[in-house]
């Protein structure tokens, strides 16, 4: 038992029990909720986590370089009006091209934050708490009080939330969730397979060590803020896309909620580890609950939000206790041999 | 003798009544003085409040006020303690009132007591402060009792008279809407509405995502779900876009109140083929007629009066028949939009 622990990565460990958290909480939750397990749910689900997974990766790429972004939700929110209002008025732009420029506002909202943490050398959560109010206001002053509508929107975005890529069986895969994937997916292999993707881990992990190693530690902070921002355009586009009707108050509370995906989702607050399947999952996992939850006759409206609180403390409990547990077992068995 | 006594009785009763008289008589404030005011919404950048302030601005402009109308308020995401930082600051400005959309619930009171004390006045208008206390008056947008029974109405029609019904709420604290379906609650007890169920309340506070996933998760949990009741415009355009989302508007229909700009599609297209609301415009215009009669002096701000309000006509101050020992002002009426007035009223 113990060789199997010595032998197996804490990464490893951390992903399988969130693996087991998600069945855990699948299995409970179809025995409380008539009709859980079923293609409906799966597309509420996955259609609702879609819309926090690019964010919470990017966010997720900042805290492994030992900083945090508080301004990705007023990022999201300033993305999502201005590509609707960008398409309002060119409706016959390329969809992808819509996409580009989405994640192009929130690369240069971003590129803002990282020149002013990396070279300014203001930390990070103090920057973006400044970003946050300021790129909320700015919205509130450029939007002149005005709503962008359905009605203002070309059809294909407003039909794009409905629009599946695919089918299995009864299970739609729809193209927003393929969209929030692809850039999950290509984010999680640069990160395990690019030498350049690791240096973020090597800054988080230990900035004076990676300095000597001849890796440029503000320059990499500096990319970690702009892809932050930019996967936060690219959940302002998905934003757009599904709610339709944007105002000021678009992806309000949104940096929270990254937070608690990529802090579930076993990345260290501390910077220098973690995993983009961790994330994913952690992102999955929130949202189930919150969407069971909601479903759930045994929780009132005013319990909810104190019980996902309480669910996500005592998944970063368990992450810590068993990582500790896990370094003891690990010292024995070094010890031993 | 006699005689003389029943004549002073007489000429007391007549002073006395001429008194009464007086006092119900509208009072109009004089125009061109000097008035320096300030709006302050929950927060800047939303439609509502934005027409709010046209409202105000065509009122002071219309007075002649020498004084300045600003129109400040806080961010979204800063909203409760930005209102609480800014009636602060406009105290210290000596501005002469501040009229006030609360966000803030009770906790802004104590501000406002202050601001009181130092000759600001507080008007609140939209949303008031709950307790009272601190605020001279507050302008209603429509007698709360009777929004609840439009709802209870809006809800009778679309389901067919019976059936099954969900209320999306904003916040689970905010006052207005909690008072609005304390209100539906009463009106349903009727027997006009004994096949009318009212099966859940839930909470979007104020955001799409919340609103839509709330939505979403009320017609999964009751598949016989007939009406969704909105009392927000969030949460009623969220709505709507999930049930147009998911192909279920001929099934369930979504109701409550909204902006026409942001709904004509949906009544349009009969995912919500009946809302309602009350002009902002005038609610602003209004408020800033209250507050111009209060700083002037035209009035005092007591149970009674009662004021004229340019183009509006003349409005009583009168006690609060939901807040105990509070007054308000009420304006009243709304619009119900459907399919053929929303248009009209969106652009």
């Amino acid at each position: 038992m113990n060789g199997l622990i010595g032998r197996v990565s804490p990464q490893t460990l951390r992903l399988v029990a969130l693996f087991l958290a998600l069945l855990a909480t699948v299995l409970f939750f179809s025995t409380q909720i008539e009709g859980y397990l079923s293609a409906r749910m799966f597309n509420r689900i996955s259609t609702s986590a879609a819309v926090v997974l690019p964010i919470a990766v990017g966010q997720a790429i900042v805290i492994m370089t030992r900083n945090i972004d508080l301004s990705v939700g007023s990022i999201l929110g300033v993305v999502a009006y201005m590509t609707g209002q960008a398409l309002g008025a060119m409706p016959e732009m390329h969809p992808v091209f819509a996409v580009l420029l989405a994640m192009g506002i929130g690369a240069v909202a971003g590129a803002i934050n990282g020149v002013l943490v990396a070279w300014g050398r203001v930390p990070s959560i103090i920057v973006t708490l400044g970003t946050l109010a300021l790129y909320r206001s700015f919205l509130v002053e450029y939007s002149n009080a005005t709503t962008i509508t359905t009605a203002s929107l070309p059809q294909w975005l407003v039909e794009l939330p409905q629009a599946s890529l695919f089918s299995i069986g009864a299970l739609d895969v729809r193209v927003t969730v393929v969209l929030a994937l692809v850039a999950c997916l290509v984010v999680g292999v640069a990160l395990s397979r690019l030498r350049a993707a690791r240096k973020f881990l090597a800054v988080g992990s230990n900035p004076d060590a990676a300095k000597m190693a001849g890796i440029d530690a503000p320059r990499v902070v500096f990319v970690a803020f702009v892809l932050a921002g930019a996967l936060a355009g690219l959940s302002g586009f998905i934003f757009l896309a599904k709610f339709g009707n944007i105002t000021v108050v678009a992806g309000l509370g949104f940096e929270l909620k990254s937070i608690a995906a990529v802090v579930v989702g076993g990345v260290s607050i501390m910077g220098g580890s973690g995993t983009i399947l961790g994330v994913l999952m952690g992102t999955v996992l929130v949202d189930t609950i919150d969407n069971s939850l909601t479903r759930w006759d045994m929780v009132s409206e005013f319990w909810r939000d104190a019980l996902l609180g309480m669910l996500i403390m005592a998944a970063v409990t368990l992450d810590t206790l068993a990582a500790r547990q896990l370094a003891r077992l690990r010292r024995k068995e070094g010890g031993a041999e | 003798m006699m005689k003389m006594k029943g004549l002073a009785l007489a000429a007391g009763l007549m002073a006395g009544l001429m008194g009464t008289t007086a006092l119900a008589e509208a009072v109009t404030a004089a125009p061109g003085q000097e008035v320096n005011a300030v709006l302050l919404p929950k927060f800047l950048g939303i439609l509502p409040f934005d027409q709010a302030n046209r409202g105000a601005q065509e009122a002071a402009a219309e007075l002649g006020s020498t004084g300045k109308l600003e129109f400040i308020g806080p961010t979204p995401e800063n909203s409760a303690a930005g209102q609480i930082e800014m009636l602060t600051t406009a105290t210290t400005q000596k501005q002469h009132v501040v009229m006030l959309s609360n966000n803030a619930g009770d906790q802004i009171a104590a501000t406002a007591e202050a601001a009181q004390a130092a000759g600001t006045k507080v008007v609140t208008w939209d949303s008031p402060i709950p307790n009272g206390a601190g605020e001279s008056f507050f302008v209603a947008q429509v007698d709360f009792g009777s929004i609840g029974t439009v709802m209870a109405d809006m809800a009778y029609d679309l389901a067919g008279g019976a059936g099954e019904f969900a209320v999306l709420s904003a916040s689970p604290d905010a006052a207005n809407q909690n008072a609005w379906i304390e209100a539906m609650k009463g009106a349903l007890a009727g027997e006009k509405y004994k096949d009318l169920k009212l099966v859940d309340v839930v909470y979007g506070n104020d955001q799409s995502e919340e609103s839509y996933n709330r939505a979403l998760g009320l017609v999964d949990k009751y598949p016989d779900l007939k009406v969704i009741m909105a009392p927000t415009t969030v949460g009623i355009v969220a709505a709507a876009k999930a049930m147009q989302d998911e192909g279920l508007c001929e099934k369930v229909k979504v109701s409550g109140l909204g902006l026409p700009a942001e709904m004509v599609s949906y009544s349009l297209n009969g995912c919500a083929p009946q809302f309602a609301l009350w002009s902002f415009v005038d609610l602003g215009y209004l408020t800033y007629h209250a507050s111009y009669a209060l700083v002037t002096g035209a009035i005092k701000g007591e149970v009674g009066e009662e004021f004229t309000a340019g183009r509006m006509g003349s409005f009583k101050i009168e006690e609060d028949p939901g807040r105990p020992g509070a007054k308000r002002v009420l304006m009243g009426p709304f619009t119900i939009y459907t399919k053929d007035n929303v248009e009209a009223a969106a652009n």
